[in-house]
Order: C-alpha cells, then structure tokens, then sequence
C-alpha cells in the first residue's frame, strides 16, 4: 500500500457531486501537484486529507491507518492557506509556535524547535514582528514555519501563492522546491496554474469536474495526455485540435481525411482499432512548422489565414485561421510571419494524437501513438 | 445499536454515525450552554410562567386560583387603565416624532461642523444620554420645581406667576415630554449621524450643480437616504416609548403605594403593571397586564414592517 | 486678493445662525448639569435671588458636603453595591456572550438558526412585560436582595450577542481552521484566536453594558428592597424623597456623585461609545 492512499473517495452536497468515487496513490517524499480548473474539486479533497471536511463515501488511508474519522490536528498534517492565515495579533514566534504552545510542549522545547524551523526559513530576524510588519513573501514563510515546527508526515499547500505577484511567486517555487528536497517530507500542493504544476511536481494530478482525469509525472502527461481534456489542459500555450475524419483502419497506420476542411493524411499508428467516424488531431504548437513561400512540401499542408502574431523576442506565436473556421497556434522563431496573410502550416504527423468523438485517446497496440 | 465497545476500539465507519454525530457537535452545545441556560432560565421560563399566571389569581402567598380571563377583563374594563393608554397615545404621539425630529436637526447641525468643534458638539448633545436615569430625574425636578426651580426663576423675571410644572395636569405631560427629548435626542442623533456620513457627498454635489437650494437638498437627498435609519430609529423609539416608565416615575416621587402623580396625569401602563403586582400584589393581574402590552408592542412592530414593505413596493 | 477678505467672504449668515444655534443648543444640553456641579459647590442655604447657580461659589462647601455624605450616610455602601453590581454583570455578560457569540458566528451545528433567532426575537419583547414573572422566579429561588439576585437574571444578553456576532463573524475562516489544524481545541481557539481578535467589540460592549446597569432602576427597585442592598439610584431616590432632611444641596451632591463614574467612562471612552450605537443602528 502507499503511503497516502484514497479509495473510492466521493463527496456530495446533497445530490451535485464535488467529488466522484476518486482513486489516488501518493508514496513516501512525493510532491503531488493537484491541478485543475475552478470548480473541479481540487481544494475539497486537499481539505478532506487534511480532515476539515468530510467524505460522503470512500476512505483515507495514511501510513495504512485509517483517517477518516480522525481530528485535523491528529492526522499528521499540516496545511499552508492561500491567505496565510496568521494570527494578526501574534509576533512571528507566537505564530510558529501557537500548535506546540496548545499542546503544552515544554518552553525550551519550543524555544528551540521554533530557531531551528527559523533560521531553514530564515525568520530569525522576524520572529519579533507582527504580520502586519512583513511582507507577503515573509508571510508565506511564516506560514509554511507555522506547517514546519509540528513536523508533520504530509504537508498540504491551499495555492499559496495565488497572492505573490509574479516575480516573487517564481522566487518562491524555487524555495519551495529547495524546501522539498532537504526535508523529503511528503507534499501535496493544489494550484490552478498548470506552469506552476509542470515546474513543482514529481506527480501531476489533473482534475476536472470531480474526477480525476490522469495522474503521472508532467512530462508523461504533456507527451501522452489520456484524454482531451488533459491534452488541453497541460501546455501553454494549449495544443492545438483540428476536426477531421477516420476513414479507414490498416494495420500500420490510419487514414484521417476532411483535416482542416480538405486535408487527407495517413498517421502511423500500429495496432489502433477504432470505428471510422469524427476524430479529432491534437498537434501540440512546436510540432507545426511554418513553410516558407514557394517551398515545396510532401505531406500534410494547411493552408490559412494569419490572424495575430505575438513577438515574444525569443519566440514568436502565429495565431492562424484553417479554411474550416478552426484556430491553431503554431510556435516560430522570431519574426517568422508577416502580421497578415496567408501562410502554409506543415504539421509533424509522428508527433500528433488521435482523439475520438468521446473525448478519449485512441492508441495503438503498444499503448503509445494514434 | 451501535457497539458497546470504548470508542479507542470501535473501528470507524463512513456514513451513519450518531453517536458520533452528537460527540462531533458536543463542543459547540457546551460552549453556549452557559448563555442557553440562563436564557431558557431567565427569560423563555418567566415569559411562559406570565402566561399561566395572568390567567389565575395570585398574591404571592395563597395557591394560584384558575379564573380564566377575568384578569384580562378587570384591567380592560378600569379606569386606570383608560386613563394610561389615553396618557400613552399622547405621549408617543408627541415624543416619538418631536424627538426625533430634535435629533435629525442635531445631526444636520453637527454635520457641517468638522473636526474638533463637530466632536465637541456631538459630545455634548450626547452629555445627557450618559445620565442615569435618576440622575436626569432629579436635575429636572429642581428645575420643574415650584417658586424656587430654575425655569420658575426666570418666568419671575418677566413677571409670569410661578407654574408647578409637576403637580399641574395640565403642564405634567409637556414637562415630561422636555425631559424625555433633551435625554434621548442626543442617542438618536448620533445614530443618525453615522447615516448621514454613509451618504455619498457626490449626491450633494450634483445636486448642487443641479441648483438645488440646502433646503431642496435636505428635503430630496437627506431624508430619503436616510430612510432605513429613520425606520430603525422612529420603531426603536416607538417601542421605547411605549414602555415608559422610569421617568415618570421619578419626576413625580412615586412609590408602590403612591404612583402616577396628581390625578394619574403621568399615570403610562408599565407604571400600572407595576403599581397592580407590586402595590396591589395582585400578580396574574400584574402578569396578564405585560401580556396585553406585549401584544400591543408586536402589533405596532408588524405593523410598521408592513408599513415599510408597503412602501417599498409602492 | 488679501487674506483678510478671504476670511470676511467666510463667514456668511449661514455661519453665523449655525453657529449660535450650535451653541445654544450646546447649553441647553449641558447647563442643567453645569447648573447641578454650581448647587453642590456652593454654600448652603444661600438665597436663590443672590446666587443663581450660574458658577460654583464655593470649592470647600462642597467638598464638606461629599464629605458628609460619604461617611455619615449609607452612600457609600450603595455605592460599593452599586460598583459591583456593574462589574459583576460586565464579567458575566462578556464571558457568556462571547462563549456563545463565539459558536453562533463561526461555526454550524444542529439547531443554531433556530436557538439564534429566537435569542433575537427577545429583543423585541419589552423588558417590562418578563420583569414581574422574572422577580417571582429570583424571589422563589431565594435570591430576593442578593448579590445574585441583582446580577444572574441580567446575565444573557440579548444584545450583547448580537453585537459580539456582528463582530466575530468578520473573523477569516481559515484562521480558525488554521489554529484547528495546529491543534488547538475548542476552548483554545476562541480564547487566544477569536477573544483577541474582537477586543474593540469587548470594550465597548464593556461600556454600554456599565452605564447600563449603573443607570438600572427598575430591577434593583423590586430586588434590593433592604436598605444594605441599596444601589446608588435607590439611596439618591431616598435623597430625593420628600421625606429625607437634607438640603438641596445636600441632594444634589448626592446625585452629583452618582452621576461621576458613567460622565467619566464617557469622557474617557466617547468614541467607542458613539461608534458603538452608532453601529448597533446603522446594522439594526
């Protein structure tokens, strides 16, 4: 068994589902990253880890105990709030302190647990100040000091740093990481933000609607999306989905037509069984190439009309409209398109995913491709 | 039946949990048990230990004699009490609106004060909110007295014979009136001025740019903002009123056995329930009389909500 | 433009009528009360006609006369009763009101709407209607002329809830979920995250509720009918009686001196006394 492991976890607010019949393995050390648009239920279940909230059904195991119906402050946990929650009208110490002053430890207990979580963090300085007198990257730290000196088996992190603007929110993944990796604590962090997932985690949990769409490391999941949703989710800027048609299965490869209004195009894909009907083609920005004018190209070729360019100094992003209406978005170099225009787009076929009409990935024999 | 084993051995179970249930909601019942207590205790008791005594005959002494509604009938059908609701519809219908009246005019004026003069103002028309009651009673009893009392003093001065504000019927109620305003305009007045600092000084000033006068101003920005305080402040002052008690009381030297002044002028329905229970030690009458009042008080409470909804819709 | 023409176009008729409204109102407001200091510190039996009270004649006469009062009467046992009757009543009200402000404002359990609301429905039922039924109970409890008698019916304030709710509910969630998750317990949560975090409302519920009870006359009139129980209203009534020997300066000293502590809790404390009417009407 895990260490963390969810079973079959559901929770209902009356009849709407906030979360439905989840599963979720999490080892020893993991940073889990929970992801995930507003509303898809990301913050519940890090609030039922934490005991804050309870399930409908399903079960919480840590460290084979059973949780669910054990207090918060029993469980092993500690959370990090978006808000940081300090105490205003406490110092720094009496913060950090508060959990180890509520259980009665003994003062030189504290006083010395409270210098060591102090200079990881490097509040030494603060710990007399009040939070009104820090900052909001000081506040965090406070916070996290806070989640530290209980030495809990599972640390939770509520977007917390939604309010950093965004140099410092940089900065402070760096320490959070850095956090990571000298206490090997496990830590499991919720966000909206897909960057921030991609950068932190060692496991990616994409949610949407109360389940969970695919678990895995980032790059697993930006490679090799199980279904649309995460395909469009993970990446920045998003994949890129052009309608098309599967007319005929071979053993070797699938034969797409109607891709982008007229386009006909033969995908490697051994071992794919699947129904002819709509499909759609997910072709990530950077696997689309511009073709200069006049040169010749074999394969696929899409023709459009530019309708933005955005220069980004190292990069350009060449927004285009295909002949059936649909937008793509294709990764160039600096100053590759012209702001208007018509442009020839070559898609690099070996790296494209099959979707079907349900919304999942159609794969081929060895699990990989379609 | 959930297990009988010690709660260290009961393994736990998702879902149906009673007992767990009401252990999980403990803390909170015991926080404000204290409070619930003394409520249950000191209030919800005596209100419904009232209603069983108003309907029987009891002296405090003797076993309590079930007559039914006679209590209420001998109260409705006295003289004392004729003569304290006729004193109480002219005493509210003079003070609740002279009152606040005074307090809007107090607030507008030190409204266009600002700084140290607008505290000061407001501190000392608040002066006489801070008085205990007994204390106003008394200032003004000397000031009210015969001859020697102040306003006596300088009616002297321009050769009016000296009035007995406070044993004249027909002076008393207008003495009690003065008293009443000059403790309370201070307390609605400050209560109207934080409305009118929530007004949003861009009203006046468009309506300034409109060419509307202070008069037109006051007229058509102030007083319909102030709307909801206004409500709040004439109910408040409705229901106050209508349960006057002390002032009369000490401005006339009452005692349980002398109450209401000359001829019961300042005779008001609280003095009444007070005089039947503890004078006449007559409590299911005492008892039935808070009834009727209370009655009389939520009716006057609904009917101006009503009143209010009214307008609203209009 | 000079300046002195600047201040001439000031000053309007406007101005002018403010102000001496402004300041006669001011008096009439504050000379009764003036006009009573004047009484006591004057000598006694002075014709009105020579002095009229418009100052304090007399420094030593007056403190002769609180002299007198304080150590030949009763006074100042009442004002002991009195002192604490108030302070009693302060402790009781702002311990169980917040306990309960403190559930009612932060958390959810079976019944809170319910026990809520009728809490505040009582506001609305007249003091005077539950005064008779609540004397008999205190009577038949024993309590007629105690301390407690005085204090315990007075203790579960509705108002005092309600305005320690409006102030607890502004507390940030996740703090006390914070302090849950560090392992505070109930107990723990509301006394060092919630009390000190509604310190403002506590004072100023601390005021209301003195001069409040200070300036009670009619529970300590039917309770306190022994004259050891006496609060300072019912010995100033004594004073006050036609019955009593004293001079009017002597009366008036008496009520002078009750009247001290609320005038200086409010020279001390005004603003949050104001802002806490203020408040308690704007929300209302």
């Amino acid at each position: 068994m895990a260490f963390l492991e969810i079973s079959s976890l559901s929770k209902f607010f009356g009849t709407l589902p906030i979360l439905n019949d989840v599963d979720l393995s999490i080892e020893r050390g993991e940073f889990v990253v929970f992801v995930g648009p507003s509303g898809c239920g990301k913050s519940t279940l890090l609030r039922i880890i934490s005991g804050l909230e309870d399930t409908t059904s399903g079960t919480i195991t840590i460290d084979g105990e059973m949780m669910n119906n054990v207090e918060p402050a029993k469980r092993g946990t500690a959370m990090v709030f978006q808000s940081y929650a300090l105490y205003p009208h406490m110092t720094t110490f009496q913060n950090v302190s508060f959990g180890l002053r509520m259980a009665h430890s003994p003062k030189e207990f504290i006083t010395e647990r409270v210098r060591q979580v102090s200079s990881i963090l490097q509040l030494d300085k603060l710990l007399d100040r009040r939070p009104a007198q820090l900052s909001g990257g000081q506040k965090q730290r406070v916070a996290i000091g806070r989640a530290i000196v209980r030495e809990p088996r599972v640390f939770l992190f509520d977007e917390p740093l939604s309010n950093l603007d965004a140099e410092l929110r940089v900065q402070m993944r760096a320490e959070l990481m850095d956090l990571h990796r000298r206490l090997g604590t496990t830590m499991i962090y919720v966000t909206h933000d897909q960057v921030e997932a991609m950068t932190l985690a060692d496991k990616m949990v994409v949610m949407n609607g109360g389940r969970i769409q695919q678990t895995g490391a980032p790059l697993a999941l930006y490679d090799d999306p199980d279904n649309r949703f995460v395909a469009g989710f993970v990446g920045s800027p998003k994949m890129n989905f052009l309608p098309a048609r599967l007319a005929a299965v071979e053993p070797d490869a699938v034969k797409l037509e109607a891709i982008g209004g007229s386009g006909t195009a033969s995908l490697p894909a051994p071992g794919l069984t699947a129904a002819p009907g709509p499909v759609e083609i997910g072709v990530r920005p950077e696997h689309l190439h511009l073709l200069p004018d006049g040169l010749e190209a074999t394969g696929l070729v899409l023709n459009g009309e530019v309708t933005l360019v955005e220069e980004l100094g190292a990069e350009s992003f060449v927004h285009m409209d295909l002949a059936d209406g649909t937008h793509i978005t294709i990764r160039a170099g600096r100053g590759a398109a012209r702001p208007a225009g018509q442009i020839r787009v070559r898609p690099d076929l070996e790296r494209a995913l099959l979707f079907g009409p349900d919304g999942q990935r159609l794969r081929g024999g060895d699990g990989r491709k379609g | 039946m959930p297990s009988a084993r010690p709660a260290f051995f009961r393994r736990p179970r998702p879902g149906r949990n009673m007992p767990m249930t009401l252990r999980r909601y403990l803390p909170h019942y015991l926080m404000i048990a204290p409070f619930m207590v003394l409520f249950a205790a000191f209030f919800l008791y005596p209100i419904l230990s009232g209603l069983y005594y108003s309907f029987h005959d009891w002296n405090g002494v003797k076993t309590p004699e079930f007559v039914g509604l006679d209590n209420y009938q001998t109260i409705l059908a006295s003289r004392d009490f004729s003569r304290a609701m006729t004193n109480l519809l002219w005493y509210i219908a003079i003070t609740v609106p002279l009152g606040i009246l005074v307090a809007l005019g107090l607030a507008l004026l030190v409204d266009s004060f600002t700084g140290r003069w607008a505290n000061f103002f407001r501190n000392a028309y608040f002066l006489p909110v801070v008085l205990p009651a007994f204390l106003a009673a008394t200032i003004w009893r000397w000031i009210y007295a015969p001859n020697f009392g102040l306003l006596n003093m300088i009616l002297g001065w321009f050769g009016v014979p000296s009035i007995n504000f406070m044993n004249d019927t027909d002076t008393m109620l207008y003495a009690l009136i003065v008293v009443d305003v000059w403790v309370s305009a201070g307390f609605n007045m400050v209560i109207l001025l934080a409305g009118l600092k929530n007004i949003p000084g861009e009203l006046y000033e468009a309506a300034r740019l409109d060419g509307a006068s202070k008069w037109q101003q006051i007229i058509h920005i102030t007083i319909p903002m102030l709307g909801p305080v206004l409500f709040f402040v004439f109910t408040y002052g409705f229901i106050s009123a209508m349960q006057v008690f002390d002032k009369p009381w000490l401005l006339t030297g009452s005692s349980f056995t002398s109450y209401g002044g000359r001829r019961n002028a300042l005779l008001f329905p609280v003095m009444d329930m007070m005089g039947r229970g503890f004078g006449g030690v007559k409590f299911g009458e005492a008892a039935a009389y808070g009834f009727l009042l209370t009655i009389a008080i939520i009716a006057v409470t609904a009917l101006m909500f009503t009143m209010r909804a009214w307008r609203e819709r209009k | 433009m000079n300046r002195t023409s600047i201040l001439v176009r000031r000053v309007t008729v406007w101005t002018v009528l403010k102000w001496t409204v402004a300041l006669i109102v001011a008096a009439i407001a504050i000379f009764p009360i003036w006009w009573m200091i004047n009484v006591v510190f004057a000598l006694p039996g002075e014709p009105v006609s020579l002095n009229p009270r418009l100052w304090p004649s007399s420094l030593s006469a007056g403190i002769d006369k609180i002299h007198m009062i304080l150590t030949e009467t009763e006074y100042l046992r009442a004002y002991g009763i009195s002192v604490a009757y108030a302070l009693l009543t302060i402790a009781g009200v702002l311990l169980i009101g917040s306990l309960a402000a403190f559930e009612f404002s932060l958390f959810d359990f079976p019944g809170r709407r319910l026990l809520f609301g009728v809490v505040m429905l009582s506001l609305m039922v007249p003091t005077a209607v539950t005064i008779i039924p609540t004397y008999l109970l205190t009577s038949r409890l024993g309590w007629l002329n105690t301390m407690q008698g005085l204090v315990v019916p007075g203790l579960a304030s509705a108002f005092g809830l309600f305005m320690l709710v409006q102030f607890m509910r502004a507390i940030p969630k996740d703090m006390i979920e914070a302090a849950r998750l560090d392992g505070a317990n109930h107990l723990q949560i509301y006394w060092h995250v919630a009390l000190p975090l509604c310190r403002n409302a506590l004072v100023t519920l601390a005021i209301l509720t003195f001069m409040q009870t200070w300036g009670n006359y009619m529970w300590p009139l039917v309770i306190s009918t022994r004259p050891e129980m006496y609060t300072v209203g019912q010995v100033v009534g004594l004073f006050n009686s036609p019955l009593s020997h004293h001079t009017v300066d002597t009366v008036m000293a008496a009520n002078l001196l009750a009247a001290v502590p609320p005038l200086l809790f409010f020279l001390i404390f005004q603003r949050k006394i104001v802002e806490g009417i203020a408040m308690s009407g704007t929300k209302g």
